[in-house]
């Protein structure tokens, strides 16, 4: 195609985005409605995959060693502990620190504590903290099995509700980018099919002086490319705004609120670029492919 | 340039469009194609046009066998032949100029020669002083001359014209007749389906005539065509 045709097409596609004007209009307001529902579910998921995995790292699971164990089984046993697949690190905490963060606990009664500072019975520890929530049941029975081991306390009820609760966001989420990404395609599909109805007449004449379909497809494909275009720059600033909007609102939480979810929340700097770009990927796309399934049945002259 | 060699044409409904057709067409032949509504004329052009292919039998344009081409070469088999439709086809949101220029634009034709082309060919049909005129202004006359302007831009090897005076006034049937009859005598292939009988005995050139998807009669260049053989 020589530049000369490519504008004289592409012209066309922009010709009929005006001339469509009501159906244009329908079709970027559907689509923008589309993308945002998509932008804030992704989010949404975002922000819970976020929450799950602060909250994760605030659960940490304990690895009581053997009162009895040695120094060299209390090694060994930091590194079993971290060649344990899932094990983002261990901590070791002896029994007097354990002694001492009691002890800081309740000041009032320090004298009691000091009882115990000769027959400390408290054990000696990892702390671990785990990156794979999904396994947390797994990484305790393989820590249990650990020489020098005695006990493994592991958050694992509360982690497991907190993958669950991941694991349905994640999934609600894709179903729903998949059924909004159908409702699109279709939503566009129609409305380049009454443009190209209405241009049926040009599209016969086309094929009969030999013009190739991809000739024929191009005004329509710069038409649907154009709508998703439009949108997604739309429903770009709708998102973001909000996003920035509540981003904003989090930083002012204060106490609980400010500790559960201030602390976990995706900061725009790291998600506008992805929902800016999903969103012109995802529109242009989505353009495309509903202009090009319209045009499709028109071809075969 | 066509050559129908015991062509056959049945469409999944079952009707029988065209059975056992031969003839051939030579290059630089001025041909009418006479019929009754159903004979299997529309069918005849769409085989040329390669919009149909035969059921059974071979259809060669232009030294193509129309069944084997493929879909990709489709669009320039058909910039070797020129179409004109008893509705003229015209895009009337484009001028007489634009209308040319489109079949130019939409095959990748530059700018530069779509200048030099379309006032030329214009100018040919007796349009020269239209280009400016959008096709609600011209008469049905000056419309499908536009739409002969379309078809001859490419400069074809074959001009096919669909009922081409179906829709003007005698008088004007007559001058695209022998507008035609010009653009042949440069050794342009014509096939013109009609069912104007007076055009046919007064250009005297090459009639065929299907009936019922046969060949009925096939009355040479010069020769007096006998209307008898439509009764």
């Amino acid at each position: 195609m020589n530049s000369s045709s490519m504008r004289y097409l592409s012209a066309q596609g922009l010709h009929n985005l005006a001339r469509n004007r009501l159906m244009t209009l329908a079709g970027i307001g559907v689509l923008t409605a589309c993308l945002v529902i998509t932008g804030v579910a992704t989010l949404f998921a975002a922000n819970v995959n976020s929450l799950v995995a602060y909250l994760g790292s605030q659960n940490e699971t304990v690895v009581y060693l053997d009162p009895a164990a040695d120094d060299t089984t209390t090694q060994n046993a930091y590194t079993a502990i971290m060649a344990v697949p899932g094990v983002k690190s261990a901590t070791y905490v002896s029994k007097q620190d354990v002694l001492d963060e009691y002890k800081s606990y309740m000041e009032e009664y320090a004298d009691l504590w000091d009882e115990f500072q000769n027959d400390n019975p408290f054990k000696a520890n990892y702390s671990v903290v785990v990156d794979d929530l999904d396994n947390m049941q797994t990484i305790q029975a393989q820590l249990e099995t650990i020489p020098g081991v005695v006990k493994v306390s592991a958050p694992v009820e509360m982690t497991s509700i907190f993958v669950k609760v991941q694991h349905v966001v994640t999934t609600a989420g894709y179903v729903l980018v998949a059924v909004l990404a159908v409702v699109s395609i279709v939503v566009i599909s129609n409305t380049i099919r009454l443009s190209v109805y209405a241009r049926r007449k040009e599209i016969n004449i086309m094929k009969y002086v030999g013009a190739t379909n991809a000739f024929i497809r191009w005004p329509f494909f710069v038409e649907g490319v154009g709508v998703g275009l439009i949108a997604a720059v739309l429903a770009t600033g709708i998102v973001l705004g909000a996003y920035y909007g509540l981003t904003n609102a989090a930083g002012t939480l204060t106490g609980f609120w400010q500790t559960l979810l201030g602390d976990s929340v995706v900061p725009l700097s790291k998600v506008w670029y992805w929902i800016a770009g999903g969103f012109l990927l995802g529109g242009g796309v989505i353009g495309g492919l509903g202009s090009v399934m319209s045009v499709r049945r028109h071809l075969d002259v | 340039m066509i050559t129908f060699d015991h062509v056959s044409k049945t469409y999944p409904s079952g009707n029988h469009a065209l059975e056992d057709l031969s003839l051939t067409i030579d290059k630089g032949e001025f041909v009418f194609v006479l019929g009754k509504s159903g004979a299997g004329k529309s069918t005849f052009l769409k085989m040329i046009l390669r919009e149909e292919i035969p059921t059974e039998g071979t259809v060669t344009v232009a030294g193509h066998d129309v069944a084997k081409l493929r879909k990709s070469e489709i669009p320039y088999f058909r910039r070797q032949m020129g179409v004109v439709f008893q509705d003229f086809r015209l895009i009337p949101t484009l001028t007489a100029y634009d209308n040319v220029a489109f079949a130019m634009r939409v095959t990748n034709v530059p700018e530069k020669k779509i200048k030099e082309r379309v006032p030329y060919v214009l100018e040919l049909v007796g349009l020269g002083d239209k280009c400016g005129s959008y096709p609600e202004e011209l008469s049905g006359g000056e419309q499908q001359r536009v739409a002969l302007a379309r078809a001859l831009v490419h400069t074809p090897q074959l001009i096919i014209a669909d009922e081409p005076t179906g829709n003007i006034d005698p008088e004007l049937s007559f001058e695209m007749m022998e507008l035609l009859t010009a653009i042949n005598s440069v050794g342009i292939t014509i096939v013109v389906v009609t069912h104007e009988h007076q055009l046919v005995h007064r250009f005297r050139q090459r009639v065929i005539t299907i009936d019922h998807g046969h060949l009925l009669s096939d009355t040479p260049a010069g020769e007096d065509f006998k209307e008898a053989v439509l009764k």
